[in-house]
């Protein structure tokens, strides 16, 4: 596929076979994206936590038509830009990152627990994840 | 008179709601405003404990994602390490994993018929498809030694050789038929259709934008099949069953014709087996297995659409991060979408036609 006129216009990202990385403006690079290629299902996000205080988001796209795949790779600190304006099955997988990771994805208006109880503390599947909740039997010092 | 805005709970304990889910809808009179899926009662933290467990004290794990359908998730990883390792498994092998998830896939298609006719208030083809799953179980348990927590496949092939080969060739030939029975009493029942046919309309654009994959997708005319892509399923003969009515109507008859196309598949597997010299196989050595640093990825065509799994490794004998995606997951996420506007009655013909099961979703 041709990636000329992306590399032009956003000249901040790395092409690396069939992952992109970029830096910023990751709403923008998915709107152009499936405005522009054939790509048009998210198959999933996946995230995973760098021990630097940052997450790399990698946003796997699928062409139906061409049957191709694409990544598209952000690292991001606390933050990022919510898709789900595009795609709606991002909903259900920005949630599971807000959960899990802490990611706060800005636009989304739905984001809350999805797997762990609203008042569980920390995000589980970050490294510096410590579970010390008191409130757990198993971490009852009192106990015998 | 007015009618005042209802909230009702359907689940978690709900029987239709095959497991723990919990649908938040919000009611006019019988027509449902909202829907809001509540999922996680069944979480049991599969991707944390992956960090803690080195791949082979995970691989009995992955049976638990599915329950119906373990063998696809074993595959999962095993491929993921075999990539990861550079081996080719050998083709007998290959043989026998298409043989095992094949049949497996049959044993859940059917269990989803059996569920579906249930929900809509039928009981007798539930006991209809447990005996012929029954079937599928037994050879499963003589194989595996288990009849639904497999841990049959391993890195680089399978635990031991396939055996007692004329139970699957009784299982073929007798279950065409048993499908041919439930047509007779399902597919152009009346009341099955009234309940069915035109319910639940999923667009094909609404459809690959919420990522449905699977029986789900193909019953609304896309056509996406990854096992015509996959490396296992080459010099297998079998199309994919496309449908383009849309409705739940047309999911259930998908995923009767897909067993019809899935018994296809046994065949041509039985004949190649049945020929072939004894399991000749190179197991890759599980204790301190590290997988070189770098990225993974495998996807397989599972009953309930796409799955697949996702490794990060960091050269150590733990992966560093492990993701599944499963295909309920985004069915579950989908009932906020198709639910509305429908009516309450409906809603039960609509949640179960998607086939969701909860452990899927809750990893």
């Amino acid at each position: 596929m041709n990636w000329h006129e992306f590399v032009r216009i956003f000249d901040d990202c790395e092409l690396a076979g069939d992952k992109i990385i970029v830096k910023s403006r990751l709403h923008d690079v998915i709107e152009f994206v499936i405005k522009n290629y054939p790509y048009n299902m998210l198959k999933e996000i996946i995230a995973v936590d760098n021990k630097d205080n940052t997450t790399e988001l990698i946003y796997h796209m699928y062409s139906v038509d061409d049957e191709e795949d694409l990544y598209i790779s952000i690292t991001v600190q606390g933050e990022a830009e919510s898709i789900v304006d595009i795609f709606e099955s991002a909903t259900a997988d920005e949630r599971e990152i807000y959960d899990l990771f802490g990611i706060n994805f800005i636009g989304h208006e739905d984001l809350k627990r999805l797997y762990m109880p609203e008042d569980w503390k920390g995000f589980p599947l970050r490294k510096d994840y410590v579970q010390d909740d008191t409130r757990l039997a198993w971490n009852d010092n009192n106990e015998a | 008179m007015t009618t005042t805005r209802l909230k009702l709970n359907l689940g978690p304990q709900h029987p239709s709601t095959h497991g723990v889910l919990r649908l938040l809808l919000e009611l006019e009179g019988e027509k449902i405003l909202s829907c809001e899926p509540d999922i996680g009662y069944l979480h049991r933290g599969m991707e944390k404990m992956a960090e803690k467990l080195s791949y082979i004290q995970y691989l009995p794990l992955v049976d638990r994602i599915d329950y119906l359908a373990g063998f696809f998730y074993s595959e999962l990883l095993c491929r993921i390490v075999e990539s990861a390792c550079g081996i080719e498994i050998p083709d007998k092998v290959k043989v026998i994993r298409v043989l095992m998830l094949e049949l497996n896939r049959i044993a859940s298609h059917l269990l989803w018929v059996g569920a579906f006719l249930m929900d809509l208030g039928a009981t007798s083809p539930y006991f209809y498809v447990f005996r012929e799953r029954e079937m599928i179980l037994r050879y499963f348990e003589k194989i595996t030694g288990q009849r639904m927590m497999y841990n049959y496949f391993i890195f680089g092939g399978v635990r031991k050789d396939i055996e007692f080969l004329e139970d699957v060739e009784e299982i073929i030939s007798v279950l065409p038929s048993k499908i041919d029975d439930y047509e007779k009493i399902i597919t152009d029942n009346p009341i099955f259709i009234r309940r069915t046919e035109n319910k639940g309309i999923l667009s094909p654009d609404t459809a690959v934008n919420f990522a449905i994959t699977g029986v789900n997708l193909r019953a609304s005319g896309v056509d996406y099949d990854c096992r015509h892509t996959d490396e296992l399923y080459r010099g297998f003969d079998f199309k994919s069953i496309i449908l383009d009515g849309k409705d739940a109507w047309s999911r259930y008859k998908a995923r009767i014709l897909e067993m019809r196309e899935s018994i296809n598949i046994i065949k041509q597997a039985l004949d190649y087996l049945k020929k072939s010299n004894p399991l000749e196989q190179r197991l890759i050595p599980p204790i301190n297995l590290k997988l070189p640093e770098g990225d993974y990825y495998a996807e397989i065509e599972a009953p309930r659409g796409l799955a697949s799994c996702y490794v990060r490794s960091d050269g150590e004998d733990k992966p560093y991060r492990l993701k599944w995606r499963t295909g309920s997951y985004y069915s579950v996420n989908l009932l906020r979408r198709i639910l509305k506007g429908e009516y309450l009655n409906d809603a039960i013909a609509i949640a179960g036609s998607l086939d969701i099961i909860l452990p899927e979703v809750d990893k």
